[in-house]
């Protein structure tokens, strides 16, 4: 099940130095939502707001009819981290069922996950004896692994190979539209950013302001067909002058 | 829990090299070290002109050990005793603090100075107090047994329950784990090897401890032994003491060694690795 997210005048500061400017956004239940940016511009920042692992210094997020802390503590949140949340002393598997256990709630079989992750054949390996690209994928299949209803990943996708990262994210797409979540997703990555998200927010350089929300207008899940639609090529046009605008004035 | 399933790893393990090999390569080890005290030894006996109650050969030494079998033994069995209760109560003290520093911090800023006061009186001062407050007690000497090995322990603790890695922890927050579940799923085994880093220091200064408060205050033990010999100019038994108190030092080193390597994840990991 998915949940609503509302996010209403967030910012957040750190001594004197703002990390996030004030943010408001609506988000419908089962949206994904992107957050791109340069880097420091406040991503993983409001990231932690909504997963109620900081506090926001204006404002208050809402999930469903919760606080962030009040959605944490019945377990609806999910956080893939930017470093892999992985215990190196577990067997990739028991990292997967860990989750499900202190969650005491099992999302899906923890094989099956593995090997749509194209993790077969190595799920008792532990963290050291893994890629770092595989690895991350037992951090993504550990992070949802409890069936949250509001997934945020931090470049999730960011150690694997580009054919490996398109491929997850068409399977973690599908995914999605078997399990619907409301998403928050960081990535530097702006074709993988108008390939999954309804919309993407595109961020100032630090001090992090909302710029521009863009929305891409066409269903998901998509197929890699998507990438040579005209529509697809014209958002991610603009949001790479977008950005290229702001390195420039900066 | 699946986790004594077939290793796939295990392929990677290199076969164990034949035992008469191995064997011989265990042997070479004890035997060196054994070999170059002894030469030393004997060295030191022929160019000092000393007298042999004050450096008597290695054999007569051995044969001390074993004339005075009896009596070396019980004694051996007495310092094994307060060695071990101490060394536990060392390790009880330094944990449960660690823990509860972590679990209530203001108990942290209570009772941290104590216990750095309590490390930097000297032992003996603190043996003379035990003393006579218990007398020749076991529990004067666990006490100052345990008082010795705290510390380590404690300090080596509290930074192992920080070494765990932070986006792991914000991983059980996100999951609204228990504080138990953090401590014993995360943090303890993060902290695992430094709390065997300090057994291997509190290990065999306990014996060392024991055997000091023995000599000072004590009918008993092997420090017992070295005061009773002394006073009979009995070099040769000073001698016989101070190698089985070595060897048990060094078996005790050993053991938690091997005992810690099994507890600690990242050894078993690289094992695994091959
Ligand atoms: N705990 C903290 N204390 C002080 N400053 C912080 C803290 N966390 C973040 N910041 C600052 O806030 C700003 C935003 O950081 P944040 O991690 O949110 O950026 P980001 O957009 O995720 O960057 P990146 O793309 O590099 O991950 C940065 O200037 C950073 O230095
Ligand atoms: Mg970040």
């Amino acid at each position: 099940m998915a949940a609503a997210i509302s996010i209403r005048n967030v910012s957040r500061r750190f001594g004197d130095n703002w990390a996030l400017r004030p943010v408001d956004l609506e988000i419908a239940a089962g949206e994904l939502i992107a957050l791109v940016g340069p880097s420091g511009c406040g991503k993983t920042t409001m990231l932690r707001i909504v997963a109620d692992l900081q506090e926001p210094t204006t404002g208050e997020v809402r999930i469903g009819a919760d606080s962030a802390s009040e959605a944490r503590r019945k377990r609806l949140l999910g956080l893939v981290s930017q470093r892999p949340a992985v215990l190196p002393w577990k067997r990739a598997i028991d990292d997967v069922r860990f989750t499900q256990k202190i969650a005491g709630r099992v999302g899906f079989d923890p094989a099956t996950v593995l090997r749509e992750f194209g993790l077969e054949g190595h799920e008792t390996k532990r963290a050291r004896e893994l890629s770092g690209g595989m690895l991350q994928r037992v951090n993504i299949a550990s992070a949802m692994a409890h069936d949250p209803s509001v997934l945020l990943m931090d470049e999730p996708f960011a150690a694997l190979d580009e054919m490996k990262r398109e491929e997850i994210g068409e399977w973690f797409d599908r995914e999605l539209a078997t399990r619907p979540k409301t998403v928050l997703f960081v990535t530097h990555h702006i074709d993988e950013a108008v390939m999954l998200a309804d919309r993407l927010l595109v961020f100032s350089p630090a001090p992090g302001r909302v710029l521009e929300v863009v929305s891409v207008p066409v269903p998901r899940p998509r197929d890699a067909a998507f990438r040579q639609d005209p529509r697809f090529v014209a958002i991610a046009a603009h949001v790479r002058s977008l950005l290229a605008q702001q390195v420039e004035a900066a | 829990m699946p986790t004594d399933i077939a290793l796939p790893s295990d392929q990677t393990r290199p076969a164990p090299p034949p035992l008469l090999p191995r064997v011989g390569m265990v042997a070479l080890r004890v035997l060196t070290p054994v070999c170059s005290v002894l030469a030393l030894w004997y060295l030191a006996i022929w160019f000092s002109s000393l007298p042999a109650f004050v450096i008597p050969r290695p054999e007569r030494v051995l044969d001390v050990l074993w004339v005075d079998r009896a009596f070396i033994f019980v004694n051996l069995l007495a310092t094994l005793k307060v060695a071990t209760i101490g060394f536990l109560w060392a390790n009880i003290a330094g944990i449960g603090l660690a823990i509860l520093f972590d679990l209530l911090p203001p108990t942290r800023h209570m009772l941290m100075p104590a216990a750095i006061t309590l490390r930097n009186v000297p032992y003996i001062a603190m043996i003379s107090v035990l003393m006579l407050a218990f007398g020749d007690s076991i529990l004067s000497k666990t006490a100052i047994v345990a008082l010795s090995g705290f510390f380590p322990v404690l300090v080596n603790t509290m930074a192992g329950l920080r070494a765990a890695d932070e986006v792991q922890l914000d991983r059980m927050r996100i999951l609204n784990a228990s504080w138990w579940q953090t401590f014993s799923q995360v943090r303890l085994p993060y902290a695992i090897p430094s709390i065997v880093a300090a057994q291997e220091i509190t290990g065999s200064s306990s014996i060392i401890v024991a055997i000091a408060a023995e000599w000072m205050i004590s009918s008993t033990g092997l420090g017992y032994v070295i005061n009773h010999a002394m006073q009979n100019y009995r070099g040769d038994q000073v001698y016989a003491v101070a190698l089985i108190a070595t060897g048990l030092s060094f078996v005790i080193y050993s053991l938690v060694h091997a005992l810690g390597g099994r507890l600690d994840w990242r050894v078993a990991g690289e094992q695994r690795r091959g």
